[in-house]
């Protein structure tokens, strides 16, 4: 099967339609790993596709190749999808995976236009790209209003760690977040990062804020437990 | 989430312990009351206080065994299902309430509300495989252990995570394979006596590979929770194919689907690749290449691991587990690890969910078994050879491998 045929088919593609039928745009993802024309005439084709009007169920595809093949010139086309509740997610998923800061700005962009569910969706993909930058903006959603979003900031600021994230999470707990699982979670957690990476001192210092007798039982037990990684580690 | 987890957090402070409420709500009893010599425990049966309270999260067709060989243990009180299938909740809990012959099984359809409950000690999952993580890390953010069925994984990078909580807060977390050790003695116990020698390579045969589910929508033939079901994977039509329970891998269950499985590849893979590095005494290692190869008879992988390993996957003209041992060398033999507690895996677990122990199928042996089978079905898809890093849990050099290590979770669902 040729591209053409391919692309094609994808304009009736749809629940049901045998993915044989598609199968040349697989065949070109794979094959386009050593020819750079090919890629780039392939991430073209993906990308004007998905400002025509074919199937949710196409589209849902295009942005799964895109996931695999896609450069900051499939951001544009990506973006537009994320504030869009049928397509947010498969759209997060190749911009989670298109590397650089445009892809980045798309989801922090996109933040300040999607409430609910996608929100979560948009800061759940911050956090699994590990986006640095995004913290400030994630730390300041840990007061949000909705506890969903909250919540999910937190789990975001936990996969990407650091001594930001990790202030932010303490600010919190400090503010309000006593007795948060999720916050203390997040933050044991960052504490873990920071010991592998070998800021002893630090994890340290989070593991010895929760290791009071006014935190439950498991997180002063995984607390000690901590601490006692930061011994072995010293010495 | 916050208020509700603020609630989780004061239980786990101020609840009585399971032995204090018992004392505590036996006193508030205003009638006699005579105790059954069966709640105070006897030779043949723990007291309450001393039985492992267990619930069970999706009971289809491996729950249902789980739950049945959990049920059948004198040491454990379960108390709690879920499942988002209302038959599925319905079985069950009359299989539960049935073997205590009382009505108290609680039932469930959002995972979160049992994995809530301070009374809980330990749960089993046998959930389709796209839940897996999450339900694992949740609860051992809830302090409960961890009976997880095979395949434990769903991605690459789902395996960090879910042994690191695990460790975290000290928790018991098996994987589900009872083949590992079951299955493959006659290769394991003159490996581990050193009758092959140092070996060189296994063969292990299983699929097929996953594939993307696209199976039209058709009308609900099923009480289902269809967005419960679907979870953190893309959002499809219901159809009964997809899913499924059925063992089937030839696109009749969820089982054959890239979104809620790794295929033949991780549901049988589980067990032989799990077996094939228990016989090599590689359980603690991944592999550091998968190299790939397409010949005219048939497509096949090499892994090779750091210790000079290859395991073969699908070789030609080799049968399962064929072992390439050293002609001529006896090696000193080693003990073979065995299941603690009574009842094969299952008594493995409760034995350690007690002793604190590590399982046989600790998470983090289950997890590198999984890591062949997600590194080969990546290689499969990319048709190339690829550099595993394990310390780093990245490809090296390959960008498009490393977009494959992960997928986005359907919101709200997030590691």
């Amino acid at each position: 099967m040729t591209l053409d045929q391919a692309f094609e088919a994808l304009r009736k593609f749809d629940w049901g339609t045998p993915l044989a039928e598609v199968s040349g745009i697989d065949d070109a993802v794979v094959a386009s790993h050593a020819d750079a024309a090919l890629r780039q005439d392939l991430e073209g084709r993906l990308i004007a596709s998905l400002s025509t009007d074919i199937s949710r169920d196409a589209k849902d595809y295009v942005c799964r190749k895109l996931a695999i093949v896609g450069s900051p010139a499939a951001v544009p086309a990506l973006s537009g999808l994320v504030a869009q509740e049928d397509h947010s997610h498969l759209a997060r998923h190749a911009l989670e995976r298109i590397p650089g800061p445009e892809a980045a700005s798309a989801l922090t962009g996109a933040l300040d236009k999607v409430t609910g569910k996608v929100k979560i969706g948009v800061i759940g993909s911050l956090g699994a790209r590990r986006e640095t930058a995004a913290v400030p903006v994630l730390a300041g959603l840990l007061g949000d209003a909705d506890p969903a979003v909250a919540r999910s900031a937190a789990l975001a600021l936990g996969a990407i760690g650091g001594g930001d994230a990790s202030r932010a999470l303490q600010a919190a707990i400090g503010n309000g977040g006593k007795g948060n699982l999720t916050l203390i979670d997040v933050l044991l957690s960052c504490a873990e990062s920071l010991l592998s990476g070998r800021q002893t001192a630090e994890a340290a210092a989070i593991y010895r804020s929760l290791s009071g007798d006014e935190q439950p039982r498991l997180v002063r037990l995984a607390a000690n437990r901590g601490l006692l990684a930061c011994l072995s580690a010293q010495a | 989430m916050t208020e509700h987890e603020s609630s989780a957090a004061a239980r786990q402070k101020t609840s009585p312990s399971r032995r204090k409420f018992l004392k505590t709500a036996s006193a508030a009893l205003a009638v006699p009351y005579i105790i059954p010599s069966s709640a105070l425990g006897n030779a043949e049966r723990p007291a309450p206080s001393d039985r492992i309270v267990m619930g069970g999260i999706g009971i289809g067709n491996m729950g249902r065994g789980d739950q049945g060989a959990f049920l059948d243990r004198k040491d454990v009180q379960y108390i709690a299902m879920c499942d988002v299938r209302e038959a599925n909740r319905e079985q069950s809990k009359g299989q539960i309430d049935a073997r205590y012959h009382n009505k108290d099984c609680q039932v469930y359809s959002d995972f979160r509300e049992l994995l809530a409950r301070p009374d809980i000690d330990a749960v089993h999952i046998a959930t389709p495989d796209h839940w897996h993580a999450i339900m694992v890390i949740e609860a051992c953010r809830n302090g409960k252990d961890v009976y997880c069925q095979k395949p434990e994984t769903l991605t690459l990078r789902e395996g960090p995570l879910m042994i690191a909580a695990g460790r975290r807060y000290g928790r018991v977390v098996s994987g589900g394979s009872q083949r590992v050790l079951e299955d493959y003695r006659q290769y394991v116990e003159p490996a581990w006596a050193g009758e092959y020698g140092t070996i060189k390579s296994i063969n292990v045969e299983v699929g097929p590979l996953p594939q993307l589910c696209n199976l039209p929508g058709e009308e609900m033939s099923e009480k289902i929770d269809w967005d419960m079901w679907l979870g953190p994977a893309a959002w499809g039509p219901y159809n009964s194919k997809r899913c499924s329970g059925s063992f089937s891998i030839d696109g009749s269950s969820w089982r054959s689907f890239s979104d809620y499985s790794g295929g033949g590849m991780t549901d049988w893979g589980a067990h032989h690749f799990g077996g094939a590095t228990f016989i090599c005494d590689v359980r603690d290692l991944q592999p550091k290449e998968v190299v790939y190869h397409d010949t005219p008879e048939r497509k096949y992988l090499e892994y090779h691991y750091p210790n000079g390993l290859t395991i073969y996957h699908n070789r030609p003209n080799t049968g399962n587990m064929h072992i390439e041992g050293t002609p001529g060398e006896k090696l000193p033999p080693k003990p073979v690890p065995q299941y603690q507690g009574e009842g094969g895996i299952y008594g493995d677990f409760i034995h350690c969910v007690k002793t604190r122990e590590k399982p046989f199928r600790d998470i983090e042996r289950a997890v590198n078994t999984c890591v062949l089978a997600h590194l080969g079905n990546i290689a499969y898809q990319l048709k190339r050879s690829l550099k595993w890093d394990a310390a780093a849990q990245q490809f090296v050099d390959d960008t498009e491998a490393n977009r494959l290590v992960d997928r986005a979770r359907r919101e709200p669902w997030q590691l």
